[in-house]
């Protein structure tokens, strides 16, 4: 059977989304005959034409609220910034408009944003970034990253059909490494649900996205060390699994997240407090992070590379938390 | 003086051409609009209600533009815009049935809710109370209304100014991939002219020919910022050209050049001709907020001026003198539009606060994301 990569999940899951239902529409830069910058819509202008696969001038704020206006009425708009750093230009649309209207007067806003977004191939400060926190920290939004092409493909299905607004992380550096087999059918991956991808018993690691692949690198690693991690994927930050993190910390007792995102105030810090609150009297250790440095991310790939929460250095940390 | 740009006497009204029926209708919505301003305004002298950003003055603008759309075209609305709220909302001819002849209601009507149970939900809104559209959760019209059976869709403001501008261009958007030729009406200050959502969604009305007229009520200020520190141009409408949409300026105390101007826009719009930027010139006949300091800084010379050009005397005035209506006519309109206001403010004052459970009530629509959030077990607090 073919194998499919990331990229090719998400345009799957795009097509089928468009053909099952008349009201989805993509919207965003050089989508339409050029098919996207990472070509996530290849094909997709051809078959559905200029009212479905819009190609908008270079504006993130006026799409996403145009893209707001359109789901009041009915549209479920899929919406492609660029890069995800450039999401920053439609920051007050998103916080302010689009998460907030359900609580303020109960009118569904069924939308997605879809961010590539991910170091590692030294694009430098402006197209490397990881905002996962920005919107976790926000009520009223949902924000997903799969990891896999298989969660690619069931949580923009997913996505595209809640009547809610999704936040969709897609990690550029998986685009193409990622493949899998995923056979036929309409795949669903529930939102709001953790995956444990490997079994352990001494310690977790709570990651997703790109650092969940090098988790499970550092935890294979551990294993010929006599070690036994085990290694959650998030797939979903908010809404939190907290049942499935909290079973996995109760059981190992130790705890390691890992994320690409800069360590301050990132997403990892708060699962680490909802842990030391939660799974406290089952804590054999530190609650540890491994993450990015507070810093940009520098041009040069060897000095990106020295700063990335790669393999190496999950693999440290979860030798030093192993001894506790 | 720097605030007076533009505030030249206004030319004479232009030549009745309006229909009778909608001269009427006109005539009550803006006279309902001014009575739920002064009794709001006497609430906020007298400290009963915290703030109030009162609409007198915009009546003409917000009634006369608004009367021109039809069943499900959609509008935007933003602070000191009632009038077109009352407009969409009401069905004038059962709030008020001894002021209408039959043969005034319209098919849009026919659809309409009982006007006064939106009238009684709309003032209990902007007390914040429990039977208002937010039930407590946001301000005064910070909430939208989409109820295609009823032939409304009306979507309200955020506080951040601008940003509703696009949402507009959505709203319009869709209408275009529907095929409708329904128009989209939004409304704006000439404040938020200032901000990059005005560019964003104007530029995108251009290049995709959207069919969106986007008003915007110029009152020479926002907050204390007169015009000559707010653009640089001669009139807001010249910057339509630069995105190749239509524009017009017109008199907003002249309510047969709104609403003319307004009609032309629509067809427009309906055509397939795409977008209008119309900017009503309008007095400042109040501050920004009541009793925030903001009118006193206006030159005296300046306020007077502006007090005396009250678009709704005008209209009155012109009524008068085309005898479109006479001196009891206005009469009582005046008392019969106080007293629905009067009546709709006392009934929503003695209504309750919200449950408390409102505060925490759900961030997200039913479905699977909301059933993972109730999931969580340190939502609310944190324990
Ligand atoms: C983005 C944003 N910045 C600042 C404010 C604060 N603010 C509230 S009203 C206002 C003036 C608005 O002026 P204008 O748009 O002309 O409307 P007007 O009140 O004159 O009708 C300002 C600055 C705001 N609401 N939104
Ligand atoms: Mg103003």
């Amino acid at each position: 059977m073919a194998e499919t990569t990331y990229i090719d999940a998400i345009r799957r899951a795009l097509g089928e989304e468009m053909e099952r239902d008349a009201n989805v529409f993509l919207m965003g830069q050089d989508i339409a005959a050029f098919g996207g910058a990472f070509r996530a819509s290849k094909g997709l202008f051809e078959k559905y034409g200029r009212l479905r696969v819009i190609n908008t001038p270079l504006m993130e704020s006026g799409a996403i609220g145009a893209a707001l206006g359109a789901a009041l009425v009915g549209k479920r708009p899929v919406l492609e910034m660029q890069f995800a750093d450039f999401v920053s230009c439609g920051f007050n649309q998103i916080v302010n408009n689009v998460a907030k209207t359900y609580y303020r007067w109960e009118a569904p806003v069924p939308m997605v944003i879809r961010l590539p977004f991910g170091g590692g191939a030294g694009a430098g400060p402006f197209h490397s970034q990881s905002p996962e926190a920005w919107f976790a920290h926000t009520p009223g939004l949902c924000v997903v990253a799969p990891s896999t092409p298989r969660d690619a493909l069931g949580m923009l299905k997913a996505a595209v059909r809640d009547p809610n607004p999704v936040i969709y992380l897609e990690h550029r550096f998986l685009y193409r490494r990622e493949k899998e087999d995923l056979g036929e059918g309409d795949l669903l991956t529930p939102l709001g649900r953790a995956h444990v991808v490997r079994e352990g018993k001494q310690v977790t690691v709570l990651s997703w996205s790109w650092t969940l692949h090098e988790s499970l690198a550092a935890a294979e690693e551990l294993a010929k060390e006599g070690v036994s991690v085990e290694v959650v994927d998030l797939r979903t930050l908010s809404p939190l699994d907290e049942e499935t993190i909290f079973t996995s910390v109760r059981k190992t007792g130790k705890v390691l997240i890992v994320h690409e995102a800069t360590i301050t105030a990132g997403f990892g810090a708060e699962l680490a407090a909802r842990v030391a609150d939660q799974c406290f009297e089952h804590l054999d250790g530190p609650v540890r992070r491994v993450a990015y440095a507070d810093r940009p991310s520098p041009y040069n790939k060897k000095l990106e590379q020295s700063l990335l929460p790669g393999r190496e250095r999950i693999t440290a940390a979860l030798r030093k938390l192993a001894r506790y | 003086m720097a605030a007076t740009k533009r505030s030249k006497p206004p030319p004479p009204l232009t030549p009745a051409g309006t229909d009778p029926k909608v001269l009427r209708r006109a005539h009550f919505l803006m006279r309902l609009s001014r009575a739920w301003d002064s009794r709001f305004e006497a609430m906020a002298r007298v400290g009963r209600i915290g703030r109030w950003y009162s609409a007198v003055g915009n009546e003409c603008t917000t009634v006369g533009t608004a009367l021109a759309l039809g069943a499900n075209d959609a509008i935007s609305t933003v602070h000191r815009d009632l009038g077109a709220v009352l407009t969409t909302y009401l069905d004038a001819t059962r709030l008020a049935p001894a002021l209408f002849p039959a043969g005034d209601a319209t098919e849009w009507d026919a659809l309409r809710p009982p006007p006064q149970s939106l009238l009684d939900t709309l003032a209990s809104q902007v007390f914040g109370r429990r039977g208002g559209f937010t039930r407590g959760v946001d301000r005064s019209f910070h909430y939208g209304l989409v109820k295609p059976d009823w032939g409304i869709r009306h979507v309200g403001m955020i506080s951040h100014l601008g940003s509703m501008i696009p949402v507009a261009s959505g709203l319009a958007l869709a209408n275009l991939q529907d095929g409708n030729d329904r128009a989209v009406l939004g409304f704006i200050g000439e404040g938020a002219t200032s901000q990059g959502d005005f560019h964003e969604a104007l530029n995108l009305a251009g290049v995709m020919k959207l069919p969106l007229i986007l008003v915007v009520e110029n009152n020479r200020y926002a907050f204390s910022t007169p015009l000559a520190e707010q653009y640089a141009c001669e009139k807001l409408s010249d910057r339509a050209p630069g995105y190749g949409i239509a524009g017009e300026t017109v008199d907003g105390l002249d309510f047969d050049a709104v609403h003319a101007a307004m009609t032309r826009a629509v067809a427009r719009a309906r055509s397939g001709e795409g977008a209008t930027l119309l900017e009503c010139m309008l007095p400042r006949m109040r501050g920004h907020a009541e009793g925030d300091g903001s009118y006193e800084l206006i030159p005296p010379a300046e306020r007077e001026e502006y007090l005396k050009q009250d678009p709704l005397a005008r209209f009155e005035a012109a009524l008068l003198a085309r005898g479109q209506a006479d001196a009891a006519r206005i009469k009582e309109v005046t008392e019969v539009t106080k007293a629905i206001i009067e009546d709709a403010v006392e009934r929503a004052l003695l209504t309750e606060e919200p449950e408390l459970a409102e505060a925490t009530r759900p961030v997200f629509a039913p479905g699977e994301v909301a059933t993972a959030f109730a999931r969580q077990s340190t939502e609310v607090t944190g324990g």
